[in-house]
């Protein structure tokens, strides 16, 4: 902006609909169709066909498009019958679900939304859609068939399949207002949106070994979650002993007894089991059999679930039957130890034996060697729960209540002697059919998700998305949050784990206490959801997997044998671990199961994992066979023309999708000429490492680490372009960018992500260099003229809103018109920005102290209805009272929008948009993208910077001081190729592991008469005389924060007290006073000025005069002790009010505080 | 500083309708560096500073439009017909300080409509003078773009323009940039090459080298050479012609040094009515402004400047650095600031 010369001289015209041109064009971003195709520079075209064909949230869509789709059928399956106590012929089924379409519905009509999403967001409504059940039940004798009940409403996730946006052009966007870069993935709940947040958890129904080498304890545990349970089964060793732990039995069961009970009974089974045929093991692991043979003498199986059911903890559930001792064993076993192996019958354990013994040998292996441990940080460990699972726990729970007290509305209803009708039970589920809509909203918005069957309760699982800029959306929906505690002192899961790299972010995280608990995604990551297991056992036994059913025990651990476990449970065997994964592999790479199936082998555990479960993160990988790449030139040409989209190089085994357990089995080169000959796999492109956030700094390899993650905290408060619909919205803050540009250098990243679009950012010219000595600490110098010419000018826009109540005796709210001064027929001043309705007129200016919405409330709103004639509501003016909004800020602001309308509960909603245009001052934060922010220091007119000798001078001047400790040598490579852009007329690229060479950009700088290293002659403005020294000079991408001095300044004299204490009130808002605090009194105290002291904190606090009767030593009231009867002895003087209200409250509960009087001197 | 009394000499070496290339010499770099200084923050221009918004239904918010509106540049050559908002006697403006500009925009088709500079009309009150016209330089004569409307949206504002300096808003610059250069080979010493491995290689050569003699590498350095062409490029925004930019320039800067002058007469002569003229300074300090007396009081005085174009033209050159000021300035060399000005 600074250079005012480039753009006077090189100002053309651009044809209006040059935006429109380029989506028109056939491949993207500057990319010929007739350009040579190099593979080796080529294959990250990969990378923006795969987030075409995902987008950037496709993490949230995926799984909400499987609640709905899939999941929700399950839960109704799950939960079908509906069966009366009273009647015993009565059922109910469930038969299908639906949300959103009726079952006559063809499959492209529009969803039943009630409203489109940007009107729920302004109208403060649920965006919605109705659930759908057919239901089949029993009227009398007959069997009835009811199609659409309508059981509640689902909140709706943006741009899911369930979403009217779902797939429409842009222009279908416009239309509703909404922003075709939005990437959705959110819910709006009563007009606010919320994103549920990735959450992330250790692995369920697998089997993690830990040791604690302090205590010598070793344990391996498993947390199982079904769809009615989850619990949690540890086996542990206990003074050498390996024993079984699990809440729900009082006291640890040696080991030998569970697997007994299991119905595994002979020691030489469970021997053979756990340790096989190694020496070492069967030492650890004989003392286990000693405890159960003579503490306690069991042998059989029945006595061993004797043993089991003596110890259950019982929690009898109301009307449940009373079990024998033997039956509570049998149950423990079957249902609550290892929930999630489910025992048909309840007869047949041996599978729950099998995995206990697993468990247990598990144990053993790790004291034999204790570096058989899991890594609990590690990612392949790891799953995450998306918005699908959290809704689909919620749902389920709400719909089990919804059943429940259907039942028992039916009992009550049926339980009656003698009806006069027939007994229709769909009379009566109307009745709750708000319950699971209200349940499902109220999670949403609160956050706290209560699930009462697993008697969880989950606080902080939704966050309001955050609108700052569009990055900071964008962050949001690829956050990822630990279920770890924040204020636990432990580094482990904090740490970076290389198993992160390419699945999470290795820059975005917070500072401060969630630093390394809260992650980001990388830019390919995919997170999986669940799949069937049972075709995949069945393909595992057609690959010569032999049935862990029908194998003999001793044959289990034997060498070069390897076990196959599908989802942490064993199921087979295989002599030929090799040629099983290859065929396995081959299976998946030809599309005959499920890309995000993932297959590992363990050879420490002679084991091969299957995993098919829901959350585990995976990103794609093209796919080297024989030391060759599978994706050819030929593959490129067909993607650069569009015949083919990423689907198309999964389906033909060219690229597959690898989770982290399969991605550390696997030998990945990272550029083609690095493949070897036992090389696997290719990178498609390096800087995906990096997610959305981290993705916006030019050069990031060059910077410091901690600058880059500086960076990803500080770019989320950049202010900018929200959306294209950004003035269409009417949200509480709104920070807006007057002339917002895209930057000089970009990124892949960027394009990717549309930042390009919508940027938050200016390119100022930066000359690096020492200025008037008020660029100190990072302080920044700015241009008057630059200001002027709009560098940094922004727009706060500040919602209030206003609801018009209606009261049970007929009166309501009104707005009330504008107040005339009688002589001049003029508003008065505090009406001045109202219109005639009482409402602020859009244009006008608002001063602090005048009124926007002139509201008035019922005087007699409590007041019964009675003796009120109802039909004749008295809205005259006699009745309200004005209870009207008033501005208060420092600085005058422009009614920007008025909005009236009706929220959900039919009453009037009024929201006021209000707006202030800013230019930059001293103190507001500025920062660049490589974490180096400072705030203004001061505004220089242009005449007194320094200029080179074409007349340019800078829009920034920034102290060099910020380089040496900060080394984010990415800024100044950034400043070169900006610089180097600029004079070619062209924008450069800083993209990670790659963009424009130094090399390059230095030859541009010289052929335009620059020198190489980006210094410039500058002549001071002040003298004319040139710079000793040679300037750092150039353009860099300077981010304005929203941080302003005008919504932080502050100061005091006088004003208003806190009731109680009479001490000045807190904090800005409620204009409090600046606290001298204890430190500070410290200070005061040691330096011995005991005036100040009494001065600060008595006489400009709370002085309060008191009378005190030195007699009895309490106080008195106006000269008088009410104590002694007499006003002889009392004297006034000076407390602070905190002190006599101390006293007042001591002596309200029978303390006497008595003050002795004595002279000083 | 120059043994003659010739004064400066200016060598126009290029000139095109938005911009001027000239080298100015035989002066001191504290005067071509305040001749710059003075072009880029002190001639006054015409700008629309006040706005009232009549209909507004753009997607653009009113202070954004009127912002834009400011720095549309506007036919200033007559600027000086008009009186600084300020010392005019009206309440509001006036045509005596004023202009008056009108835009109304309004979409009625399908599409997209632009708003240019070109749709702002000057109202009539200034006709017969070059003043208030929206500089339209590129080729197809449109203008800036104000904002971009579509149907239905209308814009109507009435724009009053008025005088000002750069130095309150940068709208009222008449300069774009201002190039300045001095001692190309930088025989002076006043920077120091940054460089690797050769200076000479490694750094481009001023377009200027060309107009002065390369260093003799034999000759010693003359630590008391002063710099004495100064080769400046001035570009406009096209609100005033190049050539009059630069003497409206130096006019405010003669006016400012006049403005001082007078000052200290004034102050000069109320010590001597006074009679305690001893208080200030030293003793010489009536007699060596003796001549400034009467250049400030009279030549300058007030309102008789103020029409400014007696002093246009080239008549410029000589008059000012031959006669009053280099007498002056040369008067200034020998004062002592640290004893004198105080």
């Amino acid at each position: 902006m600074g250079s005012a010369s480039k753009s006077g001289r090189d100002h053309k015209h651009s044809e209006p609909d040059e935006a429109f041109n380029e989506l028109l064009k056939p491949v993207y971003k500057g990319k010929e169709l007739t350009d040579k195709i190099d593979t080796v520079e080529d294959k990250w075209n990969l990378l923006p066909a795969f987030l075409k064909v995902k987008g950037l949230v496709k993490q949230h869509l995926d799984s909400f498009n499987y609640f709905v789709d899939r999941d929700l059928k399950k839960i109704i399956q799950a939960n079908q019958l509906i069966l009366s106590d009273i009647v015993p012929d009565f059922y109910l089924k469930y038969t299908d679900i639906r949300v959103g379409h009726k079952s006559n519905a063809s499959p492209d009509a529009p969803i039943e939304v009630l409203l489109p999403p940007h009107e729920c967001r302004l109208r403060d409504i649920t965006y919605s859609a109705p659930i759908y059940v057919d239901v089949e039940y029993t009227r009398g004798k007959k069997i009835i068939m009811h199609r659409d009940l309508e059981i509640g409403r689902m909140p709706i996730m943006l741009r899911s399949n369930k979403c009217i946006l779902n797939g429409k052009s842009e222009e279908v966007m416009a239309s509703l207002n909404e922003c075709p870069l939005d990437p959705g993935g959110y819910f709006i709940v009563n007009g606010t949106e919320k994103v549920i947040l990735v959450q992330e958890q250790l692995s369920k129904n697998r089997i993690i070994v830990e040791s604690d080498e302090k205590k010598n304890i070793v344990q391996a545990s498993v947390t199982s979650s079904t769809h009615e349970r989850k619990s949690k089964t540890y086996v542990v060793t206990k003074n050498g002993k390996i024993y079984l732990k699990h809440n729900s039995i009082s006291e640890e069961v040696p080991i030998v007894i569970a697997l007994k009970a299991a119905g595994i009974i002979s020691d030489l089974e469970i021997l053979q089991l756990i340790c096989g045929s190694n020496q070492k093991y069967q030492d650890i692991f004989a003392i286990n059999f000693e405890e159960p043979l003579v503490k306690h003498n069991i042998h059989t199986q029945k006595e061993a679930l004797l043993f089991i059911g003596e110890r259950v903890k019982t929690i009898r559930r109301f009307g449940a039957p009373k079990l024998s001792k033997l039956e509570e064993g049998i149950e423990a076993v079957a249902n609550t130890v290892v929930a999630h192996i489910t025992c048909e019958d309840g007869n047949d354990l041996k599978e729950k034996g099998l995995y206990l013994a697993i468990m247990a040998r598990r144990v053993v292996m790790a004291i034999e060697n204790p570096k058989m441990v899991d890594d609990i940080d590690y990612v392949g460990n790891k799953r995450l729960e998306l918005a699908g699972q959290l809704m689909s726990l919620l749902f389920e729970d709400l719909f089990k209540k919804f059943n429940s007290e259907f039942k028992m509305n039916i009992d009550k209803t049926l339980k009656k002697p003698n009806r006069a009708n027939e007994f229709d039970a769909l009379l009566t589920i109307n009745v709750y059919s708000s319950h699971i809509s209200h349940g499902l909203e109220r999670a949403i918005s609160t956050g706290n998700w209560s699930l009462k069957r697993f008697k969880m309760e989950r606080a902080g699982v939704t966050h309001v998305l955050s609108r700052l800029s569009y990055i900071s959306a964008l962050g949001m929906m690829t956050r990822i949050s630990s279920q770890f505690e924040k204020s636990r002192k432990v580094s482990g899961p904090r740490a970076l784990q290389p198993s992160q790299f390419g699945m999470l972010c290795t820059a975005d995280t917070p500072e401060g206490e969630a630093c390394g608990l809260v992650k980001n995604l990388a830019l390919m990551t995919h997170i999986t959801t669940d799949d069937e297991e049972a075709p995949i056992r069945q393909i595992c036994y057609n690959l010569g997997v032999e049935d862990i059913r029908f194998v003999d025990f001793s044959s289990i651990h034997v060498a070069k044998s390897y076990t196959v476990h599908l989802n942490g449970t064993i199921i087979g065997l295989t002599k030929f671990p090799g040629n099983f994964m290859k065929l396995f592999r081959f299976l998946r790479r030809s599309g005959k199961i499920s890309p995000f199936i993932s297959v590992f082998a363990n050879s420490y555990q002679s084991a091969i994992h299957i995993a098919t479960d829901g959350g585990r993160i995976c990103r794609p990988l093209i796919i080297v066979e024989n030391g060759i790449s599978r994706v050819k030139e030929e593959h490129l040409r067909k993607l650069k023309l569009g015949e083919w989209g990423f689907d198309d190089f999964l389906k033909n085994g060219l690229v597959e999708y690898m989770d982290v357990n399969e991605e550390n089995d696997s030998y990945i080169a990272l550029y083609e000429p690095n493949i070897e000959k036992t090389t696997t796999h290719l990178e498609i492109e390096p800087f995906t490492v990096l997610g959305a956030v981290a993705g916006l700094i030019p050069y990031p390899h060059h910077n410091q680490s901690p600058r880059n993650t500086y960076q990803c905290a500080m770019g989320k408060q950049a202010i900018g372009a929200i959306a294209y619909n950004q003035f269409k919205r009417i949200d509480t803050l709104l920070y807006l960018m007057c002339y917002p540009q895209q930057p000089m250098v970009k990124t892949k990243t960027i394009e990717l992500i549309d930042y390009d679009k919508l940027p938050a950012g200016q390119n100022a010219t930066v000359a690096v260099m020492s200025y008037s000595g008020y660029d100190i600490e990072d302080a920044l110098v700015l241009n008057k003229s630059s200001l002027d010419r709009g560098f940094g000018r922004c727009q706060v826009l500040k919602k209030h809103t206003e609801v018009l109540k209606k009261y049970p005796n007929h009166t309501k709210d009104i707005v009330s018109g504008m107040k005339v001064d009688a002589e001049t027929g003029e508003p008065i001043w505090q009406h001045e920005s109202l219109g005639p309705d009482g409402l602020g007129e859009v244009g006008l200016k608002v001063d602090s102290g005048q009124v926007y919405i002139n509201k008035c409330i019922p005087v007699n709103a409590g007041d019964s209805m009675l003796g009120n004639n109802p039909n004749m509501p008295n809205y005259g003016m006699g009745n309200h009272r004005e209870t009207p909004v008033y501005y208060r800020a420092p600085e005058p602001s422009y009614i920007d929008q008025v909005m009236m309308s009706t929220s959900s509960n039919d009453q009037s909603l009024i929201k006021v948009l209000l707006r202030q245009t800013r230019r930059p001052e001293l103190g507001d934060k500025f920062s660049s993208r490589h974490g180096q922010k400072g705030v203004c220091g001061i505004i220089v007119n242009q005449e007194d910077l320094p200029f080179n000798d074409n007349g340019i001078s800078p829009d920034i001047i920034m102290n060099p001081h910020g380089f040496p400790s900060r080394m984010t040598v990415g800024k100044m490579i950034e400043l070169i190729s900006g610089k180097a852009g600029v004079l070619n007329g062209s924008l450069e690229y800083g993209t990670c592991f790659g963009g424009s060479k130094l090399e390059d950009m230095s030859k541009i700088l010289v052929d335009k008469g620059f020198n190489y290293s980006g210094k410039d002659m500058l002549y001071s403005g002040i003298t004319g005389e040139c710079l000793q020294a040679y300037i750092f000079f150039g353009p860099i991408y300077y981010q304005k924060l929203k941080h302003m001095v005008l919504d932080k300044m502050h100061a005091r004299a006088r004003g208003p007290r806190a009731v109680l204490t009479r001490q000045p009130t807190e904090g800005r808002s409620r204009d409090g006073g600046l606290r001298l605090g204890e430190m500070e009194r410290d200070c005061v105290i040691a330096y011995g000025a005991s005036q100040l002291l009494l001065e600060r904190l008595m006489l400009s606090s709370d002085a309060f005069d008191v009378d005190v009767c030195n007699q009895c030593g309490l106080m008195g009231f106006h000269g008088w002790c009410n104590n002694c009867k007499t006003s002889e002895k009392v004297i006034g003087m000076k407390i602070p009010y905190a002190a006599k209200l101390l006293f007042q409250e001591l002596i309200s509960m029978n303390i006497a505080p008595k003050l002795r009087l004595g002279d000083v001197f | 500083m120059q043994s003659d009394n010739s004064g400066p000499i200016v060598k126009i070496r290029d000139v095109q309708p938005d911009c001027v290339n000239f080298v100015l010499s035989e002066c001191d770099l504290a005067l071509a560096n305040s001749v710059r200084r003075s072009i880029m923050a002190e001639v006054p221009t015409l700008a629309i500073d006040i706005v009232e918004i009549e209909e507004n239904s753009t997607v653009l918010a009113d202070e954004f439009i009127s912002h834009r509106l400011g720095l549309i540049p506007l036919q200033s050559d007559d600027v000086d017909s008009l009186l600084y908002n300020r010392d005019c006697s009206c309440g509001d403006y006036c045509e005596l300080c004023s202009v008056v500009l009108t835009l109304h925009a309004k979409c009625t088709s399908e599409g997209i409509q632009t708003v240019y500079a070109r749709d702002l009309l000057v109202e009539p009150n200034h006709s017969n003078l070059k003043i208030g016209q929206p500089i339209l330089n590129d080729d197809a004569n449109k203008g800036s773009v104000i904002c971009k409307i579509k149907k239905h949206q209308e814009l109507k504002v009435k724009c009053i323009a008025k005088k000002g300096i750069s130095k309150e808003h940068a709208k009222w610059s008449p300069v774009a940039a201002v190039g300045f250069e001095y001692d190309p080979w930088n025989k002076l010493k006043h920077t120091d090459y940054w460089y690797e491995e050769d200076a000479d290689k490694e750094w481009p050569k001023s377009d200027y080298c060309a107009y002065e003699e390369p260093p003799n590498p034999d000759e010693k350095f003359d630590y008391t050479a002063k710099p004495n062409n100064f080769y400046f490029d001035v570009e406009t925004v096209g609100t005033i012609n190049p050539n009059e930019v630069i003497l409206r320039g130096i006019r405010e800067l003669r006016n400012k040094v006049a403005g001082v002058i007078y000052s200290l007469d004034e102050i000069v002569a109320r010590n001597a009515n006074e009679g305690n003229a001893e208080n200030i300074g030293g003793a010489g300090f009536g007699t060596v402004y003796g001549g400034a007396t009467q250049y400030g009081g009279t030549a300058y005085g007030g309102t008789a400047y103020g029409g400014g174009t007696q002093y246009g033209g080239t008549a410029y050159g000589t008059q000012y650095g031959g006669t009053a000021y280099g007498n002056n300035s040369a008067g200034n060399d020998d004062y002592n600031p640290t004893t004198g000005w105080d």
